[in-house]
């Protein structure tokens, strides 16, 4: 095999398995699962046992629970008892004059920090309220205020911690490097049936609709790990979300490309027809797809009001596996597309020579 | 051109005056199945009302413009090719099929007025709605049955590869019609009228861009 020119096949094996290896291994960051205790009073202590998860308690030398005040001053538990290595009890005593007006409340952030894992936040997660009781106790003392730079950061490689997602959040480079890849070959596969009508030839064809069912197949692995994401972050296989029901129609007009191909005997006329045909449904996915979501409400981000894949969504870190996935994702279809077209045209030489030798 | 398409769309017209039994019988068969569907029912709500609508108008537009290809003969196609330019040829015909529509539409909008006992609420943007689903619907149904006059079973091919490709529009369509007859509020009215238009414009110009790649099979 020539390398030099083979390069791109090593390079998406390669890529492949960075991003299968990666995208697996690599630790999410530490985080806030759950908290019991979720109001408490001015003036009143107040105590909270926080669950975590992928957290070192239990080696951690200082650790410290906060909650954020909205001067972006930290209140520090008085006491803070771990329990085992992802749970810890912290008791406060929450000061008189957290608020500023007698009658509102407010929500805090609960931070737990320790020098191996770094800080964690819960956002709104306390709502504290005024005081009911009017009594004055000379003795109490509230806890200590601390600035925001004191909290501990470490600088480790970590895919970031979202309640709800969690460790599926590795499903980014599957499920949307899969459509992003899918969406990349069928572009490649529209420039082949537009070369194919202005040259006419036939091997534009073949490789169009080799890359189409390359992209079909993508489309339904796309379709099936969203389905799984689904599951775990939405509570079902299937919801009613306008982005399922435009891609299962749009993967439905790829199939009807197919029975089109399927129906017409003439190879030429074939070619031409499903070329035309390949256009216009590209047209017509990209309507289905990305432009009638937006219009109505939809669960995926960047759909009726849902924040786009922006710096919220996708980090660095996991930008440095997700742009290789789309990369590998694309050199892989491109490959088999190939050996898909190389397969079709041996198959026919060998039934032209079979049909040589008979005649 | 213009003249030339007219003239077309004239010679085509007394044909199709003088085979009229297809079209006749796609509005045979959406008044029966209006009826019937009134009849068995007796009463139907708004929204199931305008669903009715939309998914009517799409089988008579499958019926409708399925015909638009099918009766021509080889010959008759050769003798087109030499005399006409495809696009002349198509745009008359897409627009004989928007006519054929537009007729069926009014039809369709009269009887279930009639049986429900209720006319529509707002008819200036019905018919707008109407009539800007309609040009987007026939511009894809006229190519779709261009591309599958070549292949065997014809009907079927329309039906499968039509209805995905009408999705779009019958949603707009759907949905505008809801806010039309007061059934939803929105106040995005002129987002989606938009929208059409600019589905619209694409599909035309898919047709008229792809008609003459799809004519000289």
């Amino acid at each position: 095999m020539d390398i030099k020119r083979n390069w791109w096949k090593v390079l998406s094996v390669i890529l492949m398995l960075y991003v299968i290896i990666a995208g697996i291994l690599i630790p999410i960051k530490p985080g806030i699962i759950d908290y019991d205790n979720a109001s408490a009073e001015t003036g009143s202590p107040y105590e909270v046992t926080v669950k975590t998860y992928n957290t070192h308690f239990d080696k951690a030398q200082g650790l410290r629970t906060y909650l954020l005040l909205p001067n972006n001053e930290l209140l520090v538990a008085d006491s803070s008892e771990v329990i085992n290595a992802a749970e810890v009890k912290a008791s406060f005593n929450i000061p008189r004059r957290v608020l500023r007006g007698e009658s509102e409340s407010m929500d805090l952030s609960l931070v737990i920090d320790n020098e191996i894992d770094g800080y964690m936040q819960f956002p709104e997660a306390v709502r504290i309220r005024p005081s009911t009781t009017d009594t004055f106790n000379r003795a109490y003392q509230a806890s200590a205020l601390m600035p925001l730079s004191s909290l501990r950061d470490v600088d480790d490689f970590k895919f970031p911690f979202r309640p709800i997602v969690y460790e599926t959040i590795r499903n980014t480079f599957f499920h949307v490097a899969i459509w992003m890849a899918m969406f990349i070959i069928l572009i490649v596969s529209c420039y082949h049936s537009i070369r194919y009508l202005m040259t006419n030839k036939l091997v534009h064809d073949q490789k169009s609709s080799a890359l189409t069912s390359v992209a079909l197949v993508f489309g339904i692995a796309g379709l099936l790990t969203g389905s799984m994401w689904a599951r775990f972050t939405w509570g079902t296989w299937w919801t009613n979300d306008v982005k399922l029901n435009m891609t299962s129609i749009a993967l439905l007009i790829y199939c009807s490309y197919w029975i089109l191909r399927s129906s017409i005997s003439d190879i030429d006329t074939r070619a031409r027809l499903s070329s035309v045909f390949n256009l216009f449904s590209f047209v017509a996915l990209f309507i289905l797809v990305m432009v009638i979501p937006r219009l109505t409400d939809s669960l995926h981000p960047g759909n009726g009001g849902n924040p786009a894949f922006g710096d919220e969504d996708l980090d660095n870190t996991l930008r440095t596996i997700f742009y290789p996935a789309i990369i590998a994702y694309t050199l892989i279809g491109l490959w088999i597309a190939q050996l898909t077209v190389r397969y079709h045209s041996a198959k026919d030489n060998i039934e032209l020579l079979i049909y040589n030798k008979s005649n | 051109m213009l003249q030339r398409i007219f003239h077309i769309a004239k010679r085509d017209l007394t044909l199709e005056f003088r085979e009229r039994y297809s079209f006749l019988s796609a509005l045979l068969y959406l008044v029966a199945i209006t009826f019937i569907v009134y009849k068995v029912f007796g009463r139907i709500e708004q929204p199931t009302r305008i669903g009715l609508f939309w998914i009517l108008i799409l089988f008579t537009c499958i019926n409708v413009v399925s015909h638009s290809f099918s009766f021509h003969s080889q010959k008759r196609k050769y003798y087109h090719y030499i005399l006409y330019r495809s696009y002349e040829l198509i745009i008359a015909k897409w627009g004989i099929n928007l006519i054929k529509m537009i007729v069926a539409g009014l039809i369709l909008a009269f009887l279930q007025s009639i049986f429900a006992n209720e006319p529509l609420k707002n008819i200036l943007l019905f018919s707008q709605v109407y009539v800007l689903s309609i040009i987007g619907m026939t511009a894809a149904m006229t190519l779709i049955s261009s591309i599958s006059s070549y292949s065997q079973n014809q009907n079927t091919l329309i039906a499968v590869m039509s209805i995905p490709l009408l999705i779009p529009i019958l949603l707009i369509g759907m949905r505008l019609s809801l806010i039309s007859e007061r059934i939803i509020m929105d106040t995005e009215i002129n987002n989606y009228l938009m929208m059409l238009v600019g589905i619209d414009i694409i599909y035309v110009a898919i047709l008229i861009i792809f008609i003459p790649l799809t004519w000289k099979a």
